[in-house]
């Protein structure tokens, strides 16, 4: 019904660090939005997350490349951006946030990463020998479908 | 002191036996409310009682000026005090020092 309405979002991609790189991190995007609520309830109670709730959403949840897109408005930016830091466990997994762009639309994130992917597969293609393995490696770092 | 408020607070209760009213269960009522709206960055300032009347269940609450909106939000929406259905009146706000039988007081903010 509201759906002509525009209303000034913004996306946030961000990188999960895990503490000890090897750890999977069995995480979907449910138990991210779950965690990152419980955050800003935590730092600024149930007004900060009254504001931010509305219009939040992970939007693109990727366990692989560890690479996250988290929706709010406009208004409720300040609180989630300003809480990620703040962040040292993630589901059960001890792990930290890594903001890598904050972009008004979500092509704009979208471009960015695929930047941020290449230059991350321009430093760890050298050292992979086999073309097998390299074209492995780019299937997995380059993958990036937003089906939802 | 400069650049706080003094608000005129009166708790009311359903039920006045049951409950231990001191200062020090007071101020930590007021400031769990105030935590758990406004969280661990938002809610957390330096309130000091300076006037306290457990008869009249009264007290005069000293707030930092940059605070004092978010403190009556706090204080307006507690609804318990030690388990007992409450809710806290602010009979006054002012710049200056308030005190019980301060009726004729010009500074007193209306409310």
């Amino acid at each position: 019904m509201f759906g002509n309405i525009s209303e000034g979002r913004r996306y946030i991609a961000v990188q999960i660090v895990p503490y000890t790189p090897t750890q999977t991190l069995r995480l979907n995007d449910h138990s991210l939005a779950k965690c990152l609520l419980q955050n800003v309830e935590k730092y600024y109670g149930v007004y900060g997350l009254g504001i931010i709730e509305h219009g939040f959403r992970v939007k693109y949840c990727n366990e692989r490349t560890k690479i996250a897109i988290i929706r709010c408005l406009h208004r409720g930016q300040r609180f989630v951006s300003s809480m990620l830091p703040l962040i040292t466990l993630i589901g059960d997994v001890r792990a930290k946030f890594r903001t890598l762009y904050i972009g008004a639309t979500i092509i704009q994130c979208n471009k960015f990463i695929i930047k941020h992917q290449k230059q991350f597969l321009d430093r760890v293609m050298g050292q992979v020998e086999s073309a097998k393995e390299r074209q492995d490696l780019f299937k997995r770092v380059m993958e990036l479908d937003m089906d939802r | 002191m400069k650049d706080s408020q003094y608000l005129d607070v009166k708790l009311k209760l359903r039920d006045t036996e049951s409950i231990v009213l001191t200062p020090g269960y007071l101020i930590g009522c007021i400031l769990n409310s105030l935590e758990s709206l406004f969280g661990e960055i938002g809610g957390k300032t330096s309130l000091d009682i300076v006037k306290f009347s457990a008869a009249e269940r009264r007290l005069i609450l000293r707030v930092p000026q940059e605070f004092v909106e978010r403190a009556r939000i706090a204080v307006t929406l507690i609804g318990h005090y030690q388990e007992v259905p409450c809710h806290f009146q602010v009979l006054n706000a002012s710049k200056n020092q308030l005190d019980f039988d301060s009726k004729n007081d010009e500074n007193v903010v209306k409310l």
